[in-house]
């Protein structure tokens, strides 16, 4: 079954053909094979998606397409560019000179950091004008060019060009980056985690421009990333990596619906959706290999269920699974009957529904909120007055006790601050947070003496765990002497031993066994997925009632997020602590609500405009906004409305200093008519679910509303 | 230009400090024990002066009227001070500030050009350094700076007083123009002028030459970051990328530094000027010191001291010019 000629297309024009192509880097510990014989034909004009996790050599499979690894890394191998109508070019073999002309011109590269790629001190119409004759074009014909890309960009070319790097939002930046990667007319376009740092919204916009994009310009496009759904989007074909190696290599539709490697299989399963019920979803067992000791035989026999003896002595070859459609895996035939992409059956699963509304006293409750900052930045005149930023604007919301609500939203819409407000970390400018009836900010006076909590209780009753794991534990203290703090702090009368046992059981309780080793480890002897586990233990720690997870795990890998939200699931049901989530992630969101039976909030500059269960917000959102996030989230399956246009007016955010008017989404709902834009609307129960509320015109039936005109872009100027 | 309330607190900082200047030399002559009027009076009278005489004397070199109330001794004193009115010098009676007037012009032109060379010399190693990519001269350059760091400069003035001026007899040993020049805009005259000048201003790099080590330190920032590897990726030149993208950004902490630097420099000067007989600022003072000429001292330390806060003032307002991204108008995402 296996073929000599391993990810070869026989029938289509490739133009970029790759033969065994490895990167090396020297190291102490040894050569460390970053990329390791990869033989991949790219089509011409094909969108080729290459996915693999963190550490997987994706990123160093992109630069080798360009000759473009950094010092002291060493590409061989052989790989050959077909242009259009010239002679092909082995692009290892290129003089400096030949090989300057052909980046950009030939393949040009779009980076992760689109923050960082720009030279902060020059304008951008700078770094287009310093490109345009690098490679002696002409600089009058190729501005006229650059206005036109960024003009299909939708950015305005003008303003954009006169403007410094920190003066463009990220997604912005993305765009302009994008743009003058293609401002040479490259044939090829090489794009690594190309919106990584991005907004789903943003995300996904971008992923739709790049669809008109590539037909205009004719592109060829490589689009590397750790994120699954987000290329099957765009991707025509998927290559898999996994420790340096292609796994799986197929047409998009193939390899999501019937993944051959078992790999595949396991990182689709482990990939957090909206369809998917979430009963199938599971981690993948075990974590990547160390480049310089990759395993025997098949690199993933030691995570892989399927593996035999067979498998830790051989390496498998490509074997065909269909047409264009190569697996590396002695057994793939076997795979799919071994790990089923579909849940078992199963009895449908207790959920046991909060209770939200009358029943019970909120253990928290906001009213009102608001947090105002001011800002500097931009004065006009000696007297200016400073700008204020609302980045909480009139929030009300109650949690109950063993509670879960998820807060979603773009970044800067304000959902941290709220989160932090709730939690007595960020003191409101207005409004009030109660905790268990008494307000945690100012005046407790209306509460009885008796009752009143002190300040030190509701500091312990209400945790944070942060956002990067890193950089919340002390990283000069051993996770003993991390977790013994708070320990020693709030319960004074536990002795030595008793903190001791206490802290080994939560270690072995979150799978970090054998606890006495990791007691006595730093963190960073931790992976990231440990140190969050260490970080989740310290707040626990203080039984807390309530606990802020602020994007708890953006940042750890694909296949370890899953376990990382069953872990957090777990101890929620074990501690009997209510949640308050902030996540950007639609998926994610849907996860942690739908398993606990929580609620998720969507947030829009700094306001609340819907909540509810996860049924009404995933299945049957009310207002747009969370229509287009929910559009804006990669999903798995291969979808027809690929290319559609998105459903929002604009893609940017509008300024946060200057917040539109009525409603705030007006700028970019597609919705809008002329009331949304001169008053905002209340907030309303958006269906007859339990604790769902809507902030639109549109769940109102009587609303004017109805009547009014549609707002069209004139209005919006 | 646009002006915020950033702009204004620094303006307000700058005036207090000023403020705070005068009213603590104020207060050293008047109100400390053992102050400079005291001191004065008896140095005076052991010079064999009568009491009452050294007294009037006293009064009317320091600007000190003792019977005066104290609020208002110390608005006279705040107004005189700020109409330029130092005291006289109790060496020559002649006023402070006209002396210290001839003697500045001197001391600014050796540390300008220590200043300038340091700023070329820094802009030109970050530049050279993303030429080689770091490697060759990253080593010469860390030794360099560390060596010269070790020595203070007021040794290696000795050195080279020692060896160039009086061994070889290279360069002059003392003073600041050729004698017999016609000062003005003349050819003998400015060249003697630069002639006199370039051993001060050789020894005062070296007080500097931390700050190479500081653009070394940014270059090797620079060198490492994003926008650096996307410009190669771009097919820039290697001048461009030199000069534009690492010169130009590890520039910007070092613009600062080197402001920060001029205190340093004065305070250099002070040795430097009398180890090279250069009649600055420096040598001006030094000699103030050695005889205790209270008005030419605190003369000497205001006009030090403001410069010094006049220079930070420059170097905060100035900075949103040479970085986009420190205050100034920006318009964060339209
Ligand atoms: S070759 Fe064996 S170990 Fe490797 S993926 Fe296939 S079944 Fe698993
Ligand atoms: S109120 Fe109007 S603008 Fe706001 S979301 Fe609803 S329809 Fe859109």
């Amino acid at each position: 079954m296996t073929t000599t000629q391993p990810h070869r297309l026989q029938t289509h024009e490739p133009i970029l053909e790759l033969n065994d192509v490895s990167v090396t880097f020297s190291m102490d510990r040894g050569d460390s094979r970053v990329v390791d014989e990869v033989t991949l034909d790219i089509e011409r004009n094909e969108v080729l998606g290459i996915v693999g996790e963190s550490g997987s050599g994706k990123s160093m499979l992109a630069s080798a397409l360009l000759d473009a690894v950094v010092d002291p890394g060493t590409v061989s191998g052989e790989i050959t560019f077909h242009p259009q109508d010239e002679p092909s070019v082995s692009v290892l073999e290129l003089s400096k000179a030949d090989r300057q002309r052909f980046r950009w011109e030939q393949i040009a590269m779009v980076f992760q950091g689109a923050m960082s790629s720009f030279n902060p001190v020059r304008t951008i119409r700078t770094h287009f004008v310093e490109t345009l004759s690098a490679h002696d074009d002409d600089i009058e014909t190729g501005m006229k060019r650059a206005a036109g890309i960024l003009e299909d960009l939708y950015l305005d070319p003008d303003r954009v060009l006169d403007s410094y790097p920190h003066e463009l939002s990220g997604g912005m930046k993305q765009r302009a980056l994008i743009a003058l990667s293609l401002v040479l007319e490259p044939e090829v376009l090489v794009m690594d985690e190309p919106t990584a740092a991005l907004d789903l919204l943003m995300q996904r916009s971008i992923i739709g421009l790049l669809e008109e994009i590539k037909t205009q310009y004719d592109l060829t496009i490589v689009f590397i990333t750790h994120d699954l759904p987000l290329v099957a989007d765009i991707a025509d074909r998927v290559a898999v990596l996994y420790a340096f190696e292609i796994a799986e290599l197929g047409p998009t539709e193939e390899i999501l619906s019937e993944p051959a490697h078992p790999y595949t299989r396991l990182l689709l399963k482990s990939t957090p959706n909206l369809q998917a019920p979430i009963e199938s979803m599971q981690p993948v067992e075990g974590a990547a290999p160390d480049p310089v000791n990759v395993p025997e035989g098949c690199s993933f026999h030691p995570r892989c269920p399927l593996a035999d003896e067979t498998c830790q002595a051989n390496d498998p070859d490509a074997a065909t699974v269909s047409d264009r459609h190569t697996a590396d895996c002695h057994h793939y035939e076997a795979a799919p009957g071994a790990i089923p992409l579909e849940p078992p059956e199963m009895d449908e699963i207790e959920r046991t529904p909060r209770h939200h509304g009358s029943a019970g006293e909120p253990l928290l409750s906001l009213d009102g909120l608001e947090v105002h900052f001011e800002t500097e930045q931009k004065g006009l005149g000696l007297f200016g007055e400073p700008e204020t930023v609302s980045a909480v604007d009139g929030v009300s919301l109650d949690i109950y006790e063993n509670d879960v609500v998820v807060l979603v939203g773009e970044s800067g819409c304000g959902k941290t601050t709220l989160g932090k407000a709730a939690i007595g970390l960020q003191e409101p400018t207005g409004g009030t947070v109660r905790y268990r009836g008494q307000d945690i900010y100012g005046d407790d006076s209306d509460v009885d003496a008796t009752d009143r909590f002190s300040a030190d209780e509701i500091r312990r009753a209400l945790q944070i765990v942060h956002q990067d794991p890193g950089s919340s534990l002390n990283p000069h203290h051993r996770i003993r002497s991390i977790l013994e703090a708070p320990l020693k702090q709030w319960y004074d009368d536990l002795d030595g031993n008793d903190r001791q046992s206490r802290i080994l059981g939560l270690l072995e309780h979150v799978g970090m066994t054998p606890a006495d080793d990791y007691i006595d480890r730093y963190p960073h002897q931790l992976s990231g997925g440990e140190q969050q586990r260490v970080a989740l233990i310290r707040a626990m720690l203080l039984n807390p009632e309530l606990i802020l997870a602020d994007e708890p795990i953006s940042a750890l890998d694909v296949s370890l997020r899953v376990e990382m939200m069953d872990l957090l699931i777990q101890l929620q049901e074990t501690f009997n602590t209510s949640y308050l989530f902030v996540s950007h992630d639609l998926s994610n969101a849907r996860y942690i609500a739908e398993k606990t039976g929580g609620r998720i909030g969507v947030v829009y500059l700094g306001e609340l405009v819907e909540i509810g269960p996860p049924e009404q917000i995933i299945h049957d959102p009310q207002h747009p906004y969370t229509r287009a996030l929910r559009w804006a989230t990669p999903q798995l399956t291969y979808r027809d409305d690929r290319a559609q246009t998105p459903p929002i007016r604009t893609i940017d955010i509008p300024d946060p200093t200057d917040p539109p008017s009525g409603c705030r989404y007006h700028t970019r709902c597609p919705e809008a008519r002329k009331v949304c834009a001169q008053s905002a609307p209340a907030t309303k129960s958006g269906s007859d679910a339990e604790g769902h509320e809507v902030a639109c015109y549109r769940v109102q039936d009587d609303h004017d509303y109805w009547e009014d005109a549609p707002i069209d872009d004139a209005d919006l100027d | 230009m646009v002006f915020n309330n950033w702009r204004i607190r620094r303006v307000g900082q700058a005036v207090f400090t000023v403020w705070a200047v005068l009213t603590l030399s104020f207060a050293l002559v008047r109100l400390m024990p053992g102050n400079p009027m005291g001191a004065m009076l008896v140095q005076l009278e052991q010079s064999g002066m009568n009491p009452a005489r050294a007294r009037e004397l006293v009064e009317a070199r320091l600007s000190v009227r003792p019977d005066q109330p104290i609020p208002i001794a110390y608005m006279n004193y705040l107004t005189s001070t700020l109409q330029g009115d130092l005291g006289q010098s109790i060496a020559s009676g002649e006023p402070v500030a006209n002396e210290i007037a001839q003697a500045l012009p001197w001391t600014l032109f050796v540390m300008s050009w220590s200043l300038c060379i340091t700023f070329v010399l820094g802009v030109v190693i970050g530049a050279l350094m993303a030429y080689w990519e770091g490697g060759r001269l990253d080593v010469g350059l860390t030794s360099w700076a560390i060596l010269m760091g070790s020595i203070p400069f007021y040794v290696l003035a000795f050195l080279l007083l020692i060896f160039l001026s009086y061994r070889f007899g290279w360069f002059p040993t003392g003073g600041k123009y050729v004698a017999g020049t016609e000062p003005g805009f003349n050819l003998p005259f400015i060249s003697g002028v630069m002639y006199h000048a370039i051993l001060p201003v050789l020894s005062m790099l070296v007080a500097s030459g931390v700050a190479s080590l500081g653009m070394r330190g940014n270059s090797i920032r620079v060198l490492g970051s994003d926008y650096l590897r996307v410009a190669r990726l771009r097919g820039l030149s290697d001048l461009t990328i030199s000069s534009q993208y690492v010169a130009r950004n590890a520039m910007l902490p070092m613009y600062t530094t080197l402001l920060i630097n001029i205190g340093e420099m004065f305070g250099g000067s002070v040795v430097l000027e009398q180890v090279f007989q250069y009649k600055g600022l420096g040598y001006y003072l030094y000699r103030a010191v050695n005889i205790r000429d209270y008005p030419r001292m605190m003369g000497g330390f205001m006009v030090i001291t403001i410069a010094v806060v006049i220079a930070l003032f420059i170097a905060d307002m100035t900075y949103s010019m040479i970085d986009p991204r420190a205050g100034g108008a920006s318009n964060e995402s339209y």
